[in-house]
């Protein structure tokens, strides 16, 4: 238990080849593990906007809502999983969807592990103590990027220049994604509202 | 029954008659101001009309496109009648002290032509810009000539340069000023003497990207066929007491309308509010933003800007806070048809609507007066004493951070800090915040330093203590099992 939710996980942020190499091959990775790593994103994400020190927390109270923020780091992270796996099939990579979910998921781990003590730390600072805050939340999220391109190579077995052309055709199908579910939406939108008025003519039909 | 009947009914008309009947003299314009998020927020009124002054009323004639007016340090009101190219002076009480027509030019009887603006300085001279008379007059207060500045002389005038000037200020050295017709190299600076020195605070001439690339692809013909991009021109300046220059421009894109030169000309007003120190934040792009076209400089660091947009006058502190909005468009007393200047008289505001061809007088409220003391008392550095009249604006406007700011300065000098720290955090007021908690930090630490360093020697003592004793132990043990006891 303890080996599988602390000790690996630390471990893998630190040495990410072969800790993404040992989560691939001697399936050593736990989902449990990745969605909790999504979770306490989403939490830290929350709870910086709640709780980041004055100094730096720039937003609006009037306009909080944690259920957004929630949505705003648990879409992307499956809409990212469903790109990437949808992108990497086609090209040849080795990884498994539940594979990709891990790597991503294993990848949050240093976002939370420094937002979370910035935030507290954040309370306690000055101005001019607060480019530490932004320097450490830098770090975390080029951690993360960083953690991601390792992961992504290993569990595709890639190299680097595909490695960084998926990613980036990821993102692209990303929106292409996003797009095709409004459009979808929109049409079944009116698909319904063109019943609903049909039903309308024909009842006020005398 | 029908004795309750009609008393129901009476009750049921009294109540509404009383909620149709006016409640208090309240202003036709609505007062608001600009909150840390850049929101209008509603806010009491700090300045209600209290008459309008017209020709009629003075028994003089009506006015005909007055364009300015000014005050002179005894209190009397100049107002220059421009279509009738004379200078109406009022007392104190707006009553008519006296009218003047023409003036005496070295023995011949002469008269203003085209006068666009009037200025009356700490001595109490007269400045006035005689547009179509190509000069600017000065006479006394007694209405008589002391000089006349006209036809400059310089190098850097182009040759066959018309002298328009179409406002005038002076400040106590006795230099003048002037925004002159078709000068935008900034305002035309004149020495005692009235010769020209030179010009003072160009505007600077902003990079339209989009403009830059297209003139790239064009034939040379095209582009002298382009606009000019020139400065644009100041609107309007008022010297304060140490000699630098408030003035306004009236670029439509610029989110420094206002500008404080100092004597090189450089801008030095103090923008340490949240928001721009430009008017309207919030407005429809039909409209537009404030059109800033007149300064008075109050005092304090105080100044007022009228804007020709929505006829509105924004006064700010010296650091750039927004302390209230008056005015507004419309007919009634108090709203404003085509102001052209504003002044004060005393704690009065007073707007010239060339428009409705009067004289407005606004009269501060209660909560409009608290604010113009407390901000004063701040600028002098007495926050000490702002502290119970921000208190008495806070009763009345909650929203109103600056007042929250001012307690916080106040506590911050006592060495409050804690309570700074709270009305800062209301104020939105970071930077004073971040002062304040460097102080209370350093406040705490001092208290408790001994405490956190004796618990911390302590548990690190104890710590040891049960590592060493669980070695000893072990090593008992040990040694008891290699039977050494």
């Amino acid at each position: 238990m303890k080996q599988t939710y602390i000790k690996f996980p630390l471990h893998l942020i630190f040495h990410p080849f072969d800790a993404f190499w040992d989560l691939k091959a001697d399936n050593r990775g736990r989902l449990g593990v990745a969605f909790s790593a999504l979770a306490l994103t989403a939490l830290a994400m929350v709870l910086q906007k709640q709780y980041a020190g004055f100094l730096v927390n720039n937003f609006d109270p009037r306009y909080m809502n944690s259920l957004m923020d929630i949505l705003a780091v648990v879409a992307p992270f499956f809409l990212w999983c469903v790109a990437n796996w949808a992108v990497t099939t086609l090209m040849e990579g080795e990884g498994k969807f539940k594979e990709i979910i891990l790597a991503s998921g294993y990848s949050l781990v240093p976002i939370f592990l420094i937002y979370l003590p910035m935030i507290a730390a954040s309370r306690f600072m000055v101005q001019e103590e607060t480019s530490f805050y932004y320097l450490f939340n830098s770090i975390a999220v080029a951690w993360f990027l960083l953690l991601l391109f390792i992961g992504n190579m290993t569990v595709h077995q890639y190299s680097v220049v595909k490695t960084v052309a998926t990613m980036a055709l990821s993102v692209v199908v990303m929106g292409i994604i996003v797009f095709l579910g409004a459009l979808v939406l929109s049409m079944l939108q009116q698909l319904a509202d063109f019943f609903v008025n049909m039903y309308r003519e024909l009842i006020y039909r005398t | 029954m029908a004795v309750k009947k009609s008393l129901l009914l009476l009750l049921g008309a009294a109540l509404l008659l009383g909620g149709a009947l006016p409640a208090a003299a309240g202003a036709p314009y609505e007062s608001y101001l600009y909150n840390y998020w850049g929101d209008a927020v509603p806010a009491p009124d700090a300045y209600l009309p209290d008459k309008a002054v017209t020709g009629c009323d003075l028994g003089i004639g009506s006015f005909a496109e007055p364009s300015d007016v000014a005050v002179s340090p005894a209190g009397e009101v100049y107002i220059l009648d421009s279509g009738n190219k004379r200078i109406v002076v009022l007392d104190r009480e707006y009553r008519l002290r006296r009218v003047l027509e023409s003036f005496d030019n070295n023995g011949t009887k002469d008269g203003f032509q085209g006068p666009s603006g009037i200025y009356v300085d700490g001595e109490g001279l007269v400045y006035v810009a005689d547009t179509a008379g190509k000069r600017i007059v000065v006479l006394n207060a007694e209405g008589q000539l002391q000089r006349i500045v006209d036809n400059p002389q310089s190098d850097i005038l182009a040759s066959g340069f018309q002298f328009l000037p179409l406002k005038v200020t002076a400040d106590r050295a006795g230099r003048i000023y002037t925004v002159a017709q078709g000068v935008f190299e900034g305002l035309m600076q004149f020495d005692e003497q009235g010769r020209f020195i030179g010009y003072i605070g160009t505007n600077k001439v902003r990079r339209d990207y989009r403009e830059y690339i297209w003139r790239l692809f064009s034939t040379d013909a095209q582009r002298a066929q382009g606009v000019l991009f020139v400065p644009t021109e100041f609107s309007n300046a008022d010297a304060d007491y140490k000699g630098f220059l408030y003035a306004t421009n009236i670029d439509p894109n610029s989110t420094v309308p206002i500008k404080r030169l100092n004597p090189s000309g450089e801008d030095v007003l103090k923008r340490f509010g949240y928001n721009d120190v430009r008017g309207d934040l919030i407005y429809r792009t039909s409209v537009g933003p404030s059109k800033m076209i007149d300064i008075k400089f109050i005092g304090d660091g105080m100044y007022s800007a009228l804007d020709a947009t929505q006829n509105r006058v924004f006064t700010y502190d010296d650091e750039g806070h927004l302390l209230y909005v008056f005015g507004g468009k419309g007919n009634q007393l108090g709203t404003l048809k085509t102001p052209v200047a504003v002044e004060k008289l005393g704690g009065d505001r007073l707007v010239l609507d060339r428009g409705r061809a009067s004289l407005v007088v606004y009269k501060p409220t209660f909560y409009g007066a608290a604010i113009n003391e407390a901000a004063a008392l701040h600028y002098r550095g007495e926050d000490a004493e702002a502290l119970g009249l921000w208190r008495k604006v806070l009763q009345l406007n909650s929203n109103f951070d600056l007042a929250y700011i001012g307690i916080g300065k106040a506590y911050l000098m006592e060495k409050n800090n804690k309570a700074a720290l709270d009305y800062f955090k209301l104020g939105s007021d970071k930077k004073s915040y971040s002062v304040a908690y460097k102080r209370y930090r350093r406040e705490m630490m001092k208290e408790h330093f001994g405490t956190v360093l004796t618990a911390a020697a302590s548990a690190a003592a104890l710590l040891a203590a049960l590592k060493l004793a669980a070695t000893w132990r072990g090593r008992r043990g040990r040694d008891r099992e290699a039977n050494l006891h």
